[in-house]
């Protein structure tokens, strides 16, 4: 469907038909009858209008998404320059661990160096502080964890607690929500997504840390693919009390690689920073990561985690099993010769699709499904670097043992973890932890274009 | 000329409405139409004329754009300006649909069934090409998700042996497609057209495959594979397609089907002229240049464009025929002596 987005057309006097000529570079002017020639505007897509409509399904190109967004980052920073004492805002990047291991990938980098240049390279341009998603994905984890097993206990009492599928990809969230809301909108896992965590820690926590209110930080994300910028506008995510983003800007790992590039700095070349902390008491000088690849580990933890508070059984090393294609895997829990648990992980248009029609019919035999739009995962984003002269399949490897090479820990076992739940969230399963590390979802109308061409 | 296509009987198939497509089962004892009345219909032959033998009628919400046989003859596809695609199986004179193929985001033009009868294509005004696969239990599955044409795909069709893929498109071009690993790649863009191209068609071998145009001609290009003699460059090991012969100057209107038959060789052309055209190779053409003569033309052979032409597959010089004008006609072609 086509785009519907309105185009305010600024009526001028005159009559007469006007040619419009297309230039070499792109540009359109128009050529009235006398000759005289004007340049047109060109129509721009905001990230609101590309919600609103129900149009287009998700793509990594996203073309119509304005891709200005290190140039807003500049904006603010710039601003900060020449802002009065105490008028600044406070500015927080908030790193994904599949974008950390493009740029290590790239530069010839490790993980650890990676973090620690990225670091020095966005406090020499004013950014304050520099965090890393793989904290906030423990939340995302652990919710998810606990929602899986609340819902395989409840099932007697809903037919549509079973599957649970993953949300935290907002391709996949932006095509449920336009294509089939109805139908899979109660399956959706509510627990948020790693960055909209990250929104949550830090205009609310950190920001109450830094005795600040949410609407002075601005918060940005380096994420691996366009659609977190969707995600990032989402009205649910938006503090209506200081009218604040939770997460104000999101910037692909090929922006910052622009922004590298327009402020002549070789990452390699510069002396590493200490890694910043979002809970004060613990000093975060080591990355770490998690199991189960490099889109977050949803099926993993949630599995093993099952597998235990369910079953009762410790499952060491999680078995994956492909099925039609690679993107599309299943992982089982037999006990006593029964399959207890039966998960898939489904990656990709065509796997979507499949599952879809599964859903539909009634015939979907899985008790959870992680599903990522891209395939082969986050690491595999539309916002990823590409190198030029290396084949795409060799350095999609190269990324993924980059990432892998992070040590892995337990989301319970994260220093800072527990003591947020705590302190901050005041326990687990709190009314402040589900407005916090929860979301919903809205089905989209379809627009009907009721049109009459022949086709 | 106009002797060589003999008109042998007219019905009025989709009545107040277009016939958009016609296809004939693998026995080429009968022949599937479908139209803008949302309906596809079954035609036998009784005696010389011909009759509705089933009409299926609760499969679509609007417009049937296309139908396709499976290989065995044992399944119908037809594919919907609804956005889906239904299969139907035959019980006799009975169609019942035993799935729908959901999943493009508008109108599908196109359904193809592959020569093993395991795959299906799709293709749809979202600009993407679907391929399917059907297993023992009659389950579909989508396999493939190819976007590579940037406009409304207008038409697929499958290598007659093997797992080859084609499909035409408002982009002015045709492309080509196999299977790599465990997805479909796509491996030649064919370019040359000026506008849309409207269907396509293998020859009988395989080796080379007909487009026709809204440019208002029909092209053939040929496969060369890597190492060929001919000395035409391939790139790695995908075979390289190189247009061969150029038909133009002979329709006056867009050319929406092109028919090659796959017992005598002769091309059929459908016209928004209105006319049904038929072309047949020199005897003595060069394979790599190859030339072909106008060998039937007849204008008017309905009262509005001509959508689909059809060659029976079993009955020589059997050739079907629809309209915007609602009817099917049945034709009878003999080569004109002397040619």
């Amino acid at each position: 469907q086509d785009c519907i987005k309105p185009m305010k057309v600024d009526k001028r006097s005159g009559s007469g038909v006007a040619k419009i000529h297309i230039e070499d570079d792109g540009s359109y002017f128009q050529v009235s009858q006398d000759g005289g020639t004007r340049k047109l505007e060109k129509a721009k897509i905001s990230l609101d209008d590309c919600l609103a409509c129900s149009g287009c399904v998700t793509s990594a190109e996203t073309v119509l998404i304005t891709q200005q967004s290190h140039e807003e980052l500049r904006k603010v920073l710039n601003a900060n320059k020449t802002a009065a004492p105490g008028q600044e805002r406070l500015v927080v990047v908030s790193v994904s661990p599949q974008s950390r291991a493009s740029l290590a990938a790239q530069f010839g980098l490790n993980p650890t160096d990676t973090a620690r240049k990225l670091t020095a390279f966005f406090k020499t341009i004013g950014v304050h502080y520099v965090f890393d998603t793989s904290f906030s994905r423990n939340f995302s984890l652990l919710e998810s964890q606990r929602e899986f097993v609340r819902r395989f206990r409840g099932q007697a009492d809903s037919r549509q607690a079973l599957p649970v599928l993953t949300s935290a990809c907002p391709g996949w969230i932006c095509y449920a929500e336009k294509t089939h809301g109805s139908l899979l909108i109660p399956y959706l896992s509510t627990a948020r997504s790693p960055q909209q965590v990250m929104g949550s820690l830090v205009k609310d926590f950190f920001a109450q840390q830094q005795h600040l209110t949410p609407d002075r930080i601005y918060h940005v994300t380096v994420m691996p693919c366009y659609d977190k910028k969707l995600e990032a506008s989402r009205p649910d995510f938006f503090n209506q009390e200081y009218q604040t983003r939770d997460v104000d800007c999101v910037v692909t790992t090929g922006e910052v690689f622009k922004l590298l590039e327009e402020e002549g700095v070789s990452l390699p070349e510069l002396e590493p920073a200490p890694l910043d902390s979002l809970c004060s008491s613990v000093p975060a000088q080591e990355l770490s990561s998690h199991r189960g690849g490099g889109s977050g580990g949803y099926l993993e933890h949630v599995f093993r985690h099952a597998a235990r508070e369910l079953f009762g059984i410790h499952v060491d090393e999680v078995t994956y099993r492909p099925l039609r294609n690679k993107d599309f895997q299943e992982v089982t829990l037999e006990k006593e010769g029964q399959v207890v648990l039966h998960f898939a992980a489904a990656y990709g248009f065509r796997n979507i699709q499949n599952l879809v029609q599964k859903l539909k019919r009634g015939r979907c035999p899985y008790h959870y499904v992680e599903v990522m739009a891209c395939p082969a995962g986050c690491l595999n984003g539309g916002g990823q670097l590409k190198a030029p002269t290396t084949p795409g399949k060799e350095l999609l490897q190269r990324v993924e043992t980059l990432y892998g090479m992070v040590r892995a820990e337990a989301p319970e076992d994260a220093p800072g973890v527990q003591e947020l739940y705590g302190d901050w969230l005041q326990g687990w399963g709190s009314e402040r932890a589900g407005r916090l590390l929860h979301t919903r979802y809205h089905a989209v109308e379809k627009a009907s274009s009721g049109l009459g061409v022949r086709w | 000329m106009k002797d060589s296509l003999v008109l042998l009987a007219r019905v009025p198939a989709h009545p107040d409405s277009r016939c958009w497509f016609l296809a004939w089962n693998p026995a080429g004892t009968l022949l599937a139409s479908c139209g803008g009345d949302r309906r596809v219909r079954i035609w036998g032959r009784e005696g010389d004329s011909w009759i509705c033998k089933s009409v299926l009628s609760e499969g679509h919400q609007r417009t049937v754009r296309k139908v396709a046989w499976s290989p065995c003859g044992n399944y119908l596809a037809s594919a919907s300006f609804d956005a889906t695609t239904c299969i139907w199986k035959k019980n006799q004179d009975d169609f019942e649909c035993v799935t729908t193929l959901e999943g493009h985001e508008n109108e599908v033009k196109s359904v193809a069934w592959a020569p093993s009868g395991n795959l299906l294509a799709t293709c749809s005004r979202d600009k993407s090409v679907w391929v399917w696969e059907v297993d023992e239990e009659d389950e579909y599955e989508c396999v493939s998700v190819l976007n590579s044409h940037t406009q409304d795909v207008k038409h697929v069709v499958w290598h007659p042996s093997q797992e080859l893929l084609a499909s035409a498109s408002y982009d002015d071009t045709v492309k080509l497609y196999r299977e790599e690993e465990d997805d479909w790649v796509c491996y030649a863009t064919l370019e040359g057209h000026e506008s849309t191209v409207w269907s396509l068609a293998f020859d009988p071998s395989g080796q080379r495959l007909a487009s026709c145009s809204d440019d208002r001609t029909v092209r053939i290009w040929r496969q060369y594979l890597p190492d060929n003699e001919q000395g035409v460059a391939c790139s790695g090991s995908d075979p390289s397609w190189k247009c061969i012969c150029t038909l133009s100057g002979f329709h006056s209107r867009t050319i929406y089907d092109v028919a090659w038959c796959q017992l005598t060789g002769a091309l059929a052309t459908a016209c928004g002229d209105d006319a049904i055209r038929v072309f047949e190779e020199d005897p003595s053409s060069d394979p790599q240049q190859p030339t072909f003569s106008l060998t039937a033309h007849l204008p008017q052979a309905h009262s509005q464009d001509v959508n689909c032409v059809a060659w029976n597959p079993k009955e020589q010089g059997l050739l079907a025929s629809c309209s915007d004008d609602g009817e099917v006609a049945f034709w009878k072609y003999q080569r004109p002596e002397g040619i």
